[in-house]
């Protein structure tokens, strides 16, 4: 009986609880201070918005759950969607979806394998390991093949970015809200990366080297190798998901992702991943991202003038791992069973 | 003879550094002699360094004990965006006497603002243990946005020349900020090597537990080592901010990766207890002379990122290999002795 | 049990880059027999652990499994052949949860690619029900104690088929209950027909549990045979190579006070502990895990302060409040973890020694260099330090050596009263005495020494008098005039299991 009540208050004030409080006293604020804030275009906006920070943030989530963490994959990306760009351009491309996601998915293997070897086979520590893979790649791009910006899609590309879901129709303003098809892509991967990690060996390897390698290894899983799977899939998804970018806003650059990877790690870490590895999940991470949207793109509802956005965001962030840190610590002090 | 020999094994790495050195001068001697090696291209590179190799040394201190800082360019814009906006606003466009005193104010609140950051840093990583790396990063995202709160977006521009001249100023044909990083080296040297604050930095990266054991305040150890990145961080924003002559939050930000790998080339260990300051000056220097180089050659800054991203993994793998040889070595020894007794 | 072999190894060698850890060890594990293999650290325990788990590979010798000769095991191998092998660490995997703990093993066995939460679940709670645990299987490890962590670990094992169980050194972070009951598990699993090998050096533990007994001295075979065979004389003879030398410490009576404590306490901790500590004693404090002896030393150095009673340094009162407050009244402490809390592994001997009074070589303004590498040398010198200079970092030095830099850490500080918990564990027996020699020599020169430990043949002959402490109190002091079989006895206290 104490058991359960214990339970359930832990249920009741554990981060992801306290997450969705803060969420709602966010949107309820907003709402009276803006009554706009209730509409369904707002939801578009976000969804639209949060993108390709649940898709970054998924892949992140995957290598800091491994005990690893990946800085690179903002360079990556930025290679991932250019390169296909400049090929296609210097006519060395065919216009064709799969073309664009096939090259791009490419340059992430390769990354990734760079990665995997840096972390797994040199035994690098994986921050510094991942901001060599960075620069390589950012410098190595522009070095190679020049900065350009790309802002007229392929017609294949715009003929995928002409898909919607829905439209929504502000019945007072008349403008539309289209809900592009590509807000698939990250709820079936938040499903199959969620469903992975629990219900296959591969993921659970990857919490068991996240939770001690060397348990690991005596229980007989390669490290190594999935360690491997781990960078590689973060710098693959992120590199799709560059692409997806590219679709979406009309441009690419070779800095255009530069500088997202601190956020995308925040929003893992206020999610419930903890960076020594082996804890966190797919829903705390949403949790996590749609907060951080959230905060991100409606601060202004608050009443917060623009120029001080950036600051709120890591004052949130902040409390996010403090507060991470003393739940964890109010955890291993509520006594040992 | 042998003796000699690993004496000089003992800092293979300062030789690494300086053997690249070598090389890139040869290099430019073969392909630049003309353009590279005359006083108007050293000066320039001497222009240069200052601002970043200050906060490499901030970078330094808290990788030595064990973390990182990764919000030096936070506070290095926040700093030098206050420091802009007090001379700006106080000491006008015309210079009077009053002038130097209020840019020695400003430096003074922009050393101590870059401190009370630093502490803060120090403060909620060393009180919550929550990884340096994480706060850090949080800390940048805070000082940024303070900066580009206040600024409110626009750069600060138009600061008077005095103030212009710290960065930029001449003491016959020697600029001023090679004297300040010379300056600041000493220090940070000697408070490294000299003082009991250095001595209990290493002994805490080393081993937090047994520095703890030993009797050491680990949450004041910490807060300290951060107070000081912060203040050289500081240093740096007065430095960038008269440099450019602009206070902006989005001034160097390329400085974090360039410190980080300047640390790590210059033989910090990422995972805290060794680093020597002279191995972290001599590569601050190198990487300016390779890039200076790359400028002369014409080629893109980016190449230089690229380079920089393959040195720093050159190093580290090269640091590997000394690692394993060296325990290589170490076993072998012992089995010797095992032998003999 | 029956006569049947289960495993047998034949002059196994094996050295690492010359050092020969292994040189001819013979083995002989029966079906259903509790052996035990003892020996003074560093005695190659744990590389013939490894040996027969296939992680090394021998160079020499031969291994039968159930009368069938194994040649290139791979670990995979040995567990395929039943063997299993419970480490000091357990290997288990804090952020999963206990049912995931116990059946991930097989899991990984089978081949299997997913993961059935239910058959899982099953399973962990037969493995538990096998040998009478009762865990929540949903909880994360992290939140478990060190026994039951033990018995995920157990519970894992034996899942699989195992017909030699292998544990490695289980009972050093048990309390003494907890012990029990682990032997009441082993007893259960024997009964089963399993084999088990406990790697163990505490001869009440192994009377108490094991049917025959196997000693190892530095990588060699000694001894083997029933443990009815062993007597404590011959136990220590082959466990040390030395007789038993029976001269205790008694130093010359004074009445000088050194320290002197009163009704010391911590809540949740210890309570109403006094003492006195007389000029020339060397004081014991024993008592099984969890009884507070090691919180005793911990509030005298500030890392836990105690927040009752009072205690007097040389006759003044003095205040302990945190680990500041120690140093400044001349407390110093030698951590029971020399490895993770005691050294800087990787710095050098001059460092570690200086480490605790760094404050002191500040002059004018700067630190005295000379004055650290003269104070090494001396320190070096004196304690017998054996190493050819003061440079090289601490990880190369043996433990016995490595223990002696952490006691110059501290003398270097000059103590009052000096503080050691587990001052000898795993240092070989010749350091063991010269450490002991150094301890006494202090106490003779008035610094108080208290020495916190379980071995309590060390206690037995080094100190004069000893603190028992039993569930957080004090339950007699009493000086050496007894064995320590005898001691061990008082350690668990007649009766006192009513008490709890």
């Amino acid at each position: 009986m104490n058991k359960k009540n214990g339970n359930l208050k832990l249920a009741l004030t554990g981060t992801h609880m306290i997450l969705i409080y803060v969420m709602v006293i966010f949107c309820v604020v907003a709402a009276i201070r803006q009554p706009a804030f209730l509409s369904p275009a707002t939801i578009i906006n976000l969804s639209r918005a949060a993108i390709f920070t649940m898709c970054f943030a998924i892949c992140e989530m995957v290598v800091i759950i491994s005990g690893g963490i990946d800085v690179s994959f903002p360079a990556v990306g930025c290679v991932a969607m250019y390169v296909p760009l400049w090929l296609y351009n210097h006519d060395m491309g065919v216009d064709s979806v799969y073309f664009f996601f096939g090259v791009a998915i490419l340059v992430g293997i390769v990354f990734g394998i760079l990665n995997g070897i840096l972390v797994s086979i040199m035994k690098l520590p994986p921050l510094i390991a991942t901001l060599a893979t960075s620069s390589v790649a950012a410098g190595g791009l522009i070095m190679i093949l020049g900065t350009r910006e790309y802002t007229t899609l392929p017609d294949s590309l715009e003929a995928l970015y002409e898909i919607n879901l829905l439209t929504y129709v502000d019945p007072t303003t008349g403008f539309s809200y289209p809900l592009t098809i590509l807000v698939l892509v990250p709820i079936i991967l938040c499903i199959v990366v969620a469903l992975v990690m629990r219900y296959t060996m591969l993921g659970r390897g990857i919490y068991a080297i996240g939770g001690d390698k060397n348990a690991a290894r005596i229980a007989g899983f390669n490290v190594r190798k999935l360690q491997f799977v781990a960078y590689i899939f973060c710098a693959v998804m992120a590199s799709a998901t560059a692409m997806i970018y590219v679709t979406l806003m009309h441009s690419s650059t070779t800095t255009a992702l530069m500088g997202e990877e601190m956020i995308i790690i925040a929003a893992c870490v206020v999610g419930g991943c903890r960076l020594t590895g082996g804890h966190g999940g797919v829903g705390g991470t949403i949790l996590g991202v749609v907060l951080i949207t959230l905060v991100q793109n409606n601060l202004n509802m608050l009443g917060v003038p623009t120029c001080w956005q950036t600051f709120a965001v890591g004052l949130v962030l902040l409390l996010g791992a403090v507060l991470s840190s003393v739940q964890a610590k109010r955890i291993s002090d509520m006594g040992k069973v | 003879m042998r003796t000699k020999i690993k004496h000089l094994f003992s800092d293979t790495h300062l030789l690494t550094i300086w053997g690249i050195f070598v090389i890139t001068l040869l290099i430019m001697a073969i392909l630049k002699p003309a353009d590279y090696f005359t006083f108007m291209n050293v000066k320039s590179i001497i222009y240069q360094f200052p601002e970043y190799g200050i906060l490499a040394f901030g970078m330094m201190a808290c990788m030595v004990a064990g973390g990182i800082d990764l919000s030096l360019v936070g506070i290095m814009n926040f700093t030098g965006v206050i420091a802009a906006l007090i001379v700006k606003n106080m000491a006008g466009t015309e210079v009077t006497g009053s002038t130097y005193l209020i840019i020695a104010f400003a430096c003074i609140v922009a050393v101590v603002l870059g401190g009370l950051c630093g502490a803060f840093n120090g403060f909620i990583i060393g009180y919550f243990k929550i990884p340096a790396m994480l706060v850090t990063l949080c800390g940048l995202q805070l000082y940024t946005g303070l900066a580009y709160g206040i600024t409110g977006g626009p750069a600060i521009n138009g600061m008077v020349d005095p103030f212009k001249n710290i960065a930029n100023g001449t003491i016959g044909e020697i600029p001023y900020v090679l004297f300040i990083f010379i300056i600041v080296l000493c220090i940070v040297a000697f408070v490294m090597k000299c003082t009991v604050l250095g001595n209990e930095i290493y002994f805490m990266g080393s081993n937090a537990s047994a520095a703890k054991y030993s009797g050491m305040n680990i949450l004041k150890i910490t807060v300290i080592t951060h107070m000081f990145s912060g203040i050289l961080g500081g240093v740096s924003g007065i430095l960038i901010t008269s440099h450019l002559n602009s206070g902006k939050s989005s001034n160097g930000t390329t400085y974090t990766l360039l410190t980080l790998l300047i640390a790590v080339l210059g033989g910090v260990h990422p995972d805290g207890g060794k680093g020597r300051v002279i191995g972290v000056c001599t590569a601050t220097i190198l990487l300016q002379f390779i890039a200076n180089a790359f400028g002369l050659l014409h080629m893109d800054d980016n190449a230089k990122t690229f380079a920089n991203g393959c040195l720093l993994v050159a190093a580290l793998l090269f640091d590997v290999y000394l690692d394993r040889k060296a325990e290589k070595r170490a076993r072998i020894k012992a089995a010797a002795e095992n032998e003999n007794s | 049990m029956s006569d049947e072999i289960f495993l047998k190894l034949e002059g196994i060698r094996k050295s690492f880059g010359g050092v020969h850890a292994l040189q001819g060890v013979d083995l002989e594990i029966r079906k259903g027999e509790v052996h035990c293999l003892a020996g003074e650290n560093g005695c190659g325990k744990s590389t013939l652990i490894k040996a027969i788990s296939g992680v090394h590979e021998p160079d020499e010798g031969k291994i039968w499994i159930d009368g069938e000769e194994v040649k290139n095991m791979k670990p995979m191998d040995a567990i395929n052949r039943g063997i299993q092998v419970i480490y000091q660490d357990f290997a288990v995997f804090p952020n999963l949860s206990v049912a995931e703990n116990i059946a991930l093993n097989g899991e990984l066995k089978s081949k299997a690619k997913f993961v059935n939460w239910k058959s899982v679940r099953k399973i962990a709670l037969e493995a538990m029900d096998q040998i009478g645990a009762n865990i929540d299987p949903d909880i994360k490890l992290e939140r478990l104690s060190v026994a039951n962590k033990q018995m995920v670990a157990i519970c894992r094992a034996i899942i699989n088929d195992a017909k030699l169980l292998i544990l490695d050194e289980p009972t050093t972070a048990l309390t003494a209950r907890e012990v029990e009951k682990l032997w009441d598990i082993i007893r259960s699993l024997k009964a089963k027909g399993i084999a088990i090998m406990i790697v163990n050096h505490k001869l009440d533990e192994i009377y108490q549990i094991a049917d025959r007994l196997t000693i190892l001295r530095n990588g060699k075979y000694i001894s083997s045979g029933d443990i009815h065979a062993y007597d404590q004389v011959r136990f220590t003879q082959d466990m040390t190579g030395h007789d038993v030398v029976e001269t205790k410490y008694s130093p010359a009576q004074s009445n000088e006070e050194v320290l002197r404590v009163e009704n010391l306490g911590r809540k949740g901790a210890f309570s109403g502990v006094s003492f006195t500590l007389n000029k020339g004693d060397v004081l014991g404090i024993t008592g099984l895990l969890g009884s507070g002896r090691g919180e005793i030393g911990e509030a005298l150095f500030g890392l836990a302060p105690a927040d009752e009673g009072e205690i007097y340094l040389n006759g003044k009162k003095i205040e302990i409040g945190s680990v500041n407050d120690a140093m400044k009244n001349e407390i110093g402490y030698v951590p029971e973890d020399r490895l993770t809390q005691g050294l800087f592994m990787e710095r050098s001997i001059l460092d570690n020694t200086i480490a605790a009074s760094i404050k002191k070589y500040m002059k004018r303004g700067k630190l005295d260099g000379a004055g650290m590498e003269g104070d090494t040398e001396r320190w070096v010198k004196e304690i017998g330090i054996k190493t050819p200079s003061i440079k090289p970092p601490v990880r190369t030095l043996s433990g016995g050596n490595a223990q002696k830099v952490v006691i110059a850490k501290w003398l270097n500080t000059h103590p009052k009263l000096f503080i050691l918990d587990g001052p000898t564990v795993g240092v070989d027996v010749g350091a063991k005495s010269e450490i002991h020699a150094i301890l006494h020599d202090l106490a003779n020169k008035g610094i108080g020494i208290i020495i916190i430990s379980d071995d309590l043949v060390e206690l037995v002959k080094n100190c004069n008098k000893i603190v028992i402490m039993k569930d957080g109190k004090c339950s007699g002091i009493i000086d050496n005039s007894i064995d320590e079989v005898s001691l061990g006895k008082l350690l668990i206290g007649a009766g006192g299991e009513a008490n709890e």
